[in-house]
């Protein structure tokens, strides 16, 4: 008679451990082949024109879309205006944000987690309508105008017609609206921050100014890099803020986007510029994440 | 509920109802006097002769793709169902329920992926889309009471091969609209929306069809069939002219709000932003430019697998009443094809605004039909080219 099979119980542990993160894992996988990765691959078929959906459809392979896109197209151009209002939004974010994350982390001893929720208090009001508050702060008529021809500053006649409808309506709505996202990741950093190293620069004979850039700030860094990226990656895609407060100057890839497969109903274009932007953000995300971890930023 | 229509004749206008009645004139003047020149007979009648259950046997809850203010409530809750669809009600017991688009193309290209209901309402220069698709079928128009009613000139924009694929409900113009008070056009010519003295003080639709309003400024032959090369020439013009444009619109209502706020004194608009000003006492007018008016149509079709075929007549004929273009008319500054409405108390300023003592307002050269681009996308392409640069 064999003897049985006596089954290692360490190799027993894994074996059940691996089922379990299997089932665990399933349903958000799922979840993200079926609404992410599904719908990226069908939009990167369409953008060859594989697929036929309206009767202008074609249904033959072409490179025609990414032909045009690449071959002095206006849209690689209304790219790098996209890129260079997101550049200049997350450099001012950030730089505005950071004071805010060090005083809450640093210098604020009580209460510090109540007035983080102030600082994110505005997310319990619509988007819509935050935008749309500053459509009558930056208007002809609105507040800051009406300040100027009240203060004799500026004839009625003469508004400041800039502040609404241009790049930079665009830009101080986007600030606007990124700053307390930025904070979070800048304040986590610093929060996290070993003060006895800053006592020990002290100790050293370390200027304040000389602690402050060569030991805090680099600490916070990975939350810098990190707050960068939140904003950074967003607002390139971004179609709704310059859609309302934005005019034919403030016009950004998310809007020609956004245009193509709504009004334009050119959707192979479209797909073409939706891939284009997701490689170019992907690209973007895995040179980023070489310099960030989550627990780079929370440790 | 108290019919404000009823009380009318009995009362002093005010402003706000002076621009209010006044719309219900512009449209229905106008169609009346279209109607002349059209015999009512000149519509089809026929409908598919498919044997079909009987209303009792149709599952109802009828399925009404739509413009949102169109029913749903969502602009005047209660007004709209009693104008709109209360007769409908009435007759079936039914209560529609609304399926909201943004606007037609959005509309349309959820119809191309594959949605199906039983009634949708887009604008005449999609219906050859709805056609072509294959997901519409013609009305039995000899079914709806109230066809008689309506305006061939209009109904006629419903018809493809000869079939009544639409009925024609709402219509309305598209010109340039301006602040008498701060602008002082050299001439009554869409070149209004490109005059250079008042940069930053102007608006257009964000839709192909400025290409169209750049062709018939430049006489092109027929711009809703521009060639390649015309449409190169009207997107490099204009792109050349939007440096002057403050803002360009989606939503009729946000020009509104442009021209009360004050930011832009000139505008490609409908007939609701005139109506709206109007009644704000603002002192604007509605121009009819050299080049012509434009003017589009919307109507309901009929999905050609709907289950509840009678009630979507039963529903088309609740639009096609006097009391609900009484309602559109009113409320939104919109025409209606119902010539039936009385037009006895008319406030002249507004039967100026609307043409309606002009029997040919909708007639070359004074206006042209919206129509169906055969070539969509490519002026879709142009017109992104325009946005982009």
């Amino acid at each position: 008679m064999a003897a049985p099979d006596v089954i290692d119980p360490a190799k027993k542990w894994r074996r059940r451990e691996r089922r379990a993160t299997a089932g665990l894992l399933s349903g958000p996988l799922a979840w993200l082949l079926l609404f992410f990765v599904a719908p990226v691959v069908y939009v990167a078929i369409y953008s060859f024109g594989t697929i036929k959906l309206f009767p202008t459809d074609t249904g033959v392979v072409t490179l025609d879309g990414w032909r045009r896109f690449f071959d002095g197209s206006v849209y690689l151009a209304l790219f790098w205006k996209s890129i260079r209002i997101s550049l200049t939004v997350s450099v001012v974010v950030v730089l505005l944000s950071y004071p805010i994350g060090y005083f809450l982390a640093l210098c604020v001893k009580k209460r510090k987690y109540v007035l983080l929720l102030l600082i994110i208090a505005p997310f319990l009001t619509s988007y819509l309508l935050r935008v749309l508050a500053w459509k009558i702060i930056l208007g002809d008529s609105g507040v800051i105008n009406s300040f100027l021809f009240a203060t004799h500053l500026r004839s009625p006649d003469h508004p400041i017609t800039w502040l609404l409808y241009s790049q930079f309506s665009v830009m101080l709505v986007l600030a606007y609206v990124w700053i307390p996202f930025v904070a979070l990741p800048i304040f986590v950093s610093l929060d996290n921050l070993n003060r006895s190293v800053l006592e020990a620069a002290g100790d050293l004979g370390a200027s304040r100014w000389q602690t402050f850039w060569r030991v805090t700030f680099r600490l916070s860094l990975p939350g810098v890099v990190a707050a960068f990226v939140f904003v950074f990656v967003p607002t390139i895609g971004e179609f709704v803020t310059p859609l309302l407060v934005g005019g034919p100057s403030g016009y950004m890839y998310g809007n020609a986007i956004q245009d193509l497969f709504t009004k334009g109903l050119d959707w192979q274009t479209g797909s073409v510029l939706a891939m284009f932007l997701l490689l170019v953000v992907a690209g973007l995300m895995a040179l980023f994440g070489r310099f960030v971890q989550p627990r780079s930023v929370a440790t | 509920m108290t019919n404000e229509f009823d009380r009318l004749p009995g009362r002093t206008l005010k402003r706000r109802d002076f621009i209010r009645y006044a719309g219900i004139a512009a449209g229905a003047g106008v169609l009346a006097a279209c109607k002349k020149a059209v015999s009512p007979s000149s519509g089809p009648t026929g409908g598919p002769s498919a044997t079909r259950p009987p209303i009792a046997e149709e599952p109802g809850g009828l399925q009404v793709f739509d413009w949102s203010g169109y029913g749903g409530g969502e602009y005047y809750p209660g007004k709209e169902r009693q104008y709109l669809w209360a007769d409908y009600q009435k007759a079936t017991g039914d209560t529609p329920k609304f399926i909201l688009f943004e606007n037609d193309d959005a509309g349309y290209t959820k119809i191309a992926a594959g949605a199906r209901y039983d009634v949708v309402h887009p604008c005449a220069y999609r219906f050859k889309d709805y056609v072509d698709l294959g997901v519409v079928q013609p009305w039995d128009t000899s079914l709806i009471a109230d066809y008689t009613q309506l305006n061939p000139t209009l109904e006629q924009a419903g018809q493809i091969d000869g079939q009544q694929y639409f009925i024609v409900e709402d219509w309305g113009f598209i010109a340039p609209l301006y602040r008498a008070d701060k602008v002082q056009p050299t001439e009554d010519s869409w070149s209004l929306l490109w005059d250079d003295r008042y940069s930053g003080r102007i608006s257009w639709i964000n839709t192909l069809e400025m290409l169209v309003i750049a062709g018939y400024y430049h006489q092109v032959a027929d711009p809703w069939t521009m060639t390649d090369d015309e449409l190169a020439q009207m997107r490099d013009f204009l792109i050349s002219k939007k440096h002057l444009v403050s803002f360009l619109w989606d939503q009729s209502y946000d020009l509104w709000r442009a021209f009360k706020q004050g930011d832009v004194w000139i505008g490609y608009a409908w007939p609701d932003t005139v109506g709206y000003a109007t009644a704000a006492g603002m002192d604007v007018v509605y121009m009819q430019p050299k080049e012509g008016r434009i003017w589009w149509s919307c109507g309901l079709g009929l999905f050609k697998d709907s289950a509840n075929y009678y009630h979507a007549h039963e529903y088309a004929d609740s639009w096609s009443t006097a009391k609900a273009a009484l309602f559109l008319e009113s409320y939104y500054y919109y025409g209606h094809a119902n010539s039936t409405v009385d037009l006895s108390q008319l406030p002249p300023a507004i039967v100026k605004a609307f043409s309606l003592d002009d029997v040919s307002a909708l007639q070359p050269p004074k206006a042209h039909t919206e129509s169906w681009i055969s070539r969509r996308s490519v002026y879709s392409q142009y017109w992104s080219e325009v946005l982009a640069a």
